[in-house]
């Protein structure tokens, strides 16, 4: 084992003489399937005597097909630490204590993701109590009830925050049947009648917290031998499921689409225009160009933000976000306005950009500094082991093995100044586009 | 075996006070391939004029945000941009850190940009207008507005210090911003970024020569700040007193707490490490006022305690290093609570710390708590960058390795001396609160006096905790009438 890190080193170091490191995805892996249908994936990284466990289950706000339910991928986030018969909730906390170790979990529209990391002489403990609490996690009414109140101040913590409303907006007005017409923690009302809903967590658990939904991701000063036969050991008994959740294809969006919100207090403009995208792929070259699209043309050093942030200083922030989720979603873009009667100039000065290049190229000398800038990126973040876990595990939550990081890179590296042309016509138009503006009170004894 | 060996030899950290200046620096030499640059100056908020706070964060955005000599923003953005590098600033009241990191083959480009964007700055108007505007925005919408948390905590440690130079706010005040000139930030930069201010920090594959290189070239700032040193002393609290802040929002969020007498560093600074973990460790849900506030009664998203300055805990699992300070306040931060239980859970709280101060810890739990965090000191620096940072704050503290500091210090440590400490420096009066919410007369009239204030639950509850709840409802926090006040956001900060 050492002498294989030893020569990963060299290859890093190596390659680095040149253009960015060949491989994008660094790290030599195993990827086992149990005969349950779970997935374990193993990466040794040079992190003297931590291990990150990152467990990703592929349910997220997404799997929420039935009505009056949004946010409860994330309550059942919350309710997985409310123990089981052989760990209560103090049995967790203190192995959990003992092992030093920092645990959360976090939920995304695809994915709900338990993680821990802790010194390595703790990793049987560990596995062996998550497995317990994935197979036989059990909660009194009370628990359940006592938790959606946890759940209601997250809620209220965000709720400070006008962005998070715009965002539930603009997932809303955007969508008319997928289930990203809901953010990841809901609509409020429902919310608040999460504890109503004792009945439908039970099978929501009894739907998703299976094998065949679930991998898990062990990286650090780890050997993939132990680290195997002790998840065979611990969820080897785990039965597999059978359900498929239903997830409403969205129609074809017909035209425009526009709202507003009104923020109660004062606040900066914001606005956002956003596009029916593609879902995620590593076999065609959508998601790769479209990423490269929204770095050259709204990014940091893009025309358009040095002229509306850095010069005219118009904006007090600008950027966009290519989809990357595993059914189409949103290609947005993001300004935050420094005077409200620049939102008309604003509006038609991005509407511009992306019209100019759906005529125009990119320069391809802009587009090779793209690709190099997303190489070093992605290799830069990958400096311990609980990264490189979280890292995969993103990936993991769309195409279930860490390969898929090296065939989108591939398409990178593949992408030519027509291919982000091609993709902006494909997927940036007027009839799958959704402007969303956010403009709040006068300040307190302004002129009204 | 060698491949060991050869780890072991890097991991050693090399301190170095430099010949030829009073710089310090902090050398990490190893084999990652990403090298890690962290110049820590310091100085910071603290030395802000009294009328112009705010300066010492502009000076450093105007260094990390702003062109060079030679260069513009502009074209410092697009150079760096290949590399996927960039430079970050982070000002608290005794620290300003520049740090950046690069994949080693890019060092020298990077370092090029690095240097002149620290060492010659460019001083253009346009970009200092830029980033004032940023900053009274930071202020007002992302702090004032969007924020109720952050906002309680920052208004909390500007109360406890009120009238010496750690009264304000790092980000500044709004007619404080609006007088700073482009001549302040030059002033500031001359006479604090000096030589004696600067612990100089790096890890990585960098070479020798790169070390001597980056020693020569800030070996050329000024040797002294010629400033006298700071004393802290906050002023007494006489009795418990409250600032409410309104503002419109849906929820009630609390941070309350004291100036302590203790530091890293200080004999009882291990003691009070457990007591903070025990009693609400950031973000991990095995503390007491976690469990007891939102374990059991469901109240809110979390419920923690620091000994040490924690800022943008709503984002960050592990505490930011570099921000050391040589005063410190013990905190408790209470989440958004819905308006109908505020008041139950603000008396919770101050119960608890009630509960802690008189019992101490019980020592089951600080066994726990105790091998709890002497392997947790290893999650805390996992990556080169979090090991130079600590290893600079260390040094600034003048204590060994932190990682060591903390497991010597834990393997001696007994309960007693935890609760000794625990008795010694906190305490249930004299307490400062601060609260945002939207219905202030309503609340102030809540938490004053013995209430009693009750909650209503979605669900039964045992027994104990129901007649907890009575003693909880009428428990007296010691805040009268006259020692609440009322703001509304908009003079906060303003």
């Amino acid at each position: 084992m050492i002498s294989r890190f030893l020569l990963l080193f060299c290859a890093v170091l190596m390659a680095s003489a040149a253009d960015p490191p060949s491989k994008t995805f660094p790290f030599p892996y195993t990827q086992e399937d149990l005969a349950n249908g779970l997935r374990l994936v193993t990466i040794p990284t040079d992190s003297p005597n931590l291990v990150s466990v990152y467990i990703v289950v592929q349910t997220g706000s997404r799997n929420e097909v039935e009505a009056g339910k949004t946010g409860f991928a994330h309550l059942f986030e919350h309710m997985m630490f409310r123990g089981t018969d052989k760990y209560p909730p103090e049995k967790y906390e203190e192995i959990l204590k003992r092992a030093g170790a920092a645990s959360n979990a976090d939920t995304s529209n695809d994915r709900t993701t338990f993680h821990t990391t802790f010194s390595k002489e703790d990793l049987p403990a560990i596995l062996a109590m998550e497995a317990d609490r994935f197979e036989n996690l059990k909660y009194p009414l009370e628990a359940f009830k006592t938790e959606t109140g946890a759940v209601l101040g997250e809620y209220n913590k965000n709720s400070a925050n006008p962005g998070q409303k715009l965002e539930e907006v603009l997932v809303d007005t955007a969508f008319d049947r997928h289930t990203y017409k809901h953010t990841t923690m809901g609509f409020l009302k429902d919310v608040q009648d999460m504890p109503s809903q004792y009945d439908y967590s039970i099978k929501f658990f009894d739907r998703y917290y299976r094998p065949e939904y679930t991998t898990i991701i062990v990286t650090g000063d780890v050997d993939p031998k132990q680290a195997r036969a002790l998840v065979e050991k611990s969820f080897g008994d785990w039965k597999r499921g059978s359900y498929h959740a239903d997830i409403p294809v969205e129609p074809k969006q017909q035209g425009p689409r526009e709202a507003h919100v009104d923020w109660p207090s004062p606040t900066l403009p914001l606005l956002t225009i956003a596009y029916k995208g593609p879902a995620y792929s590593d076999t065609t070259k959508d998601t790769a160009a479209l990423d490269a699209f929204a770095t050259l043309v709204f990014g940091q050093n893009s025309e358009l933000y040095q002229k509306l942030v850095v010069r005219e200083q118009k904006l007090d922030s600008l950027s966009a976000n290519s989809p990357s989720s595993v059914d189409p979603d949103l290609f947005s873009i993001r300004a935050r306005l420094k005077h409200v009667e620049d939102l008309p100039a604003i509006r038609e000065e991005i509407l511009a950009a992306v019209k100019r290049f759906q005529d125009e190229l990119v320069p391809a000398d802009k587009l090779e500094a793209v690709k190099k800038r997303e190489r070093y990126g992605f290799t830069m973040r990958l400096d311990n082991s609980e990264s490189v876990a979280q890292t995969v595990a993103e990936y993991v939550a769309l195409r279930r093995t860490p390969d898929t990081i090296d065939k989108l890179y591939a398409q990178y590296g593949s992408l030519t100044p027509e291919d982000l042309r091609e993709m902006a016509r494909k997927y940036l138009i007027e009839s799958g586009r959704t402007i969303v503006s956010l403009t709040g009170a006068a300040p307190a004894g302004a002129a009204k | 075996m060698k491949w060991l060996i050869l780890l072991q030899a890097v991991s050693l950290c090399v301190f170095a006070q430099s010949r030829s200046s009073q710089m310090r620096i902090v050398a990490l030499p190893g084999n990652s391939p990403v090298v890690t640059l962290r110049l820590v100056f310091t100085t910071g908020g603290a030395r802000d004029p009294e009328d112009k706070p705010g300066l010492a964060r502009l000076t450093a955005e105007m260094l990390a945000g702003g062109g060079s000599k030679d260069l513009t923003y502009k074209e410092i953005v697009d150079a760096l941009f290949p590399m996927a590098a960039s430079v970050g600033s982070q000002v608290d009241l005794e620290m300003t850190t520049f740090s950046g990191a690069t994949h080693v083959d890019n060092l020298d480009a990077y370092y090029k940009l690095f240097r002149a964007m620290l060492l010659e700055p460019g001083w253009r108007e346009d970009d200092f207008k830029r980033l004032k505007d940023s900053a009274l925005n930071s202020l007002r919408v992302g702090l004032r507005g969007n924020n109720d948390e952050e906002l309680g905590k920052e208004v909390l440690l500007s109360e406890l210090y009120r009238g010496t130079p750690y009264g304000h706010y790092t980000g500044g005040s709004v007619s404080g911003l609006q007088k700073i000139t482009l001549d302040d930030v030059k002033q500031f930069y001359k006479q604090h970024y000096t030589q004696s201010n600067l612990i100089l920090g790096i890890a990585g594959a960098y070479t020798p020569e790169f070390l001597e290189r980056l020693k020569k070239d800030f070996g050329t700032l000024p040797a002294a700040d010629s400033s006298p040193a700071l004393a802290i002393h906050p002023p007494a609290i006489a009795h418990t007193r409250a600032t409410i802040v309104e503002k419109n929002t849906r929820s009630v969020a609390y941070s309350f707490g004291f100036p302590i007498d203790v530091k890293r560093g200080d004999p009882d600074y291990p003691a009070l490490l457990v007591m903070q973990s025990y009693f609400g460790q950031h973000r991990a849900s095995g503390g007491r006022l976690y469990q007891r506030i939102r374990e059991i009664r469901g109240i809110n998203y979390g419920d923690y305690d620091y000994i040490e300055y924690f800022p943008r805990g709503g984002n960050l699992m592990e505490p930011p290093p570099n921000v050391a300070r040589g005063s410190q306040a013990f905190q408790i931060w209470i989440r958004p609570a819905e308006p109908p239980q505020a008041a139950f859970t603000l008396r919770l709280a101050a119960f608890e710390l009630n509960k802690l101060v008189k019992e101490g810890i019980p020592q089951e739990d600080f066994d726990r708590t105790k091998e709890f965090l002497s392997k947790f000191v290893n999650v805390l620096t996992k990556t080169k960058r979090a090991e130079l940072a600590y290893a600079i704050d260390s040094m600034y503290y003048g204590i060994p390795n932190y990682n060591t500091y903390i497991k010597d210090a834990l393997a001696k440590l007994t309960r007693d001396q935890v609760n000794a400490a625990i008795r010694k420096h906190l305490r249930t009066d004299r307490l400062q609160i601060v609260a945002v919410t939207d219905h202030a007369a309503d609340l102030k009239r809540q938490i004053v006096g013995t209430g009693p204030s009750t909650i209503e639950y979605n669900s039964p509850k045992p027994a104990e905790i129901l007649a907890e709840d009575k003693i909880v409802g009428a428990f007296d926090i010691g805040l009268r009438p006259d020692d609440v006040e009322i703001v509304p956001v908009e003079k906060i900060f303003d």
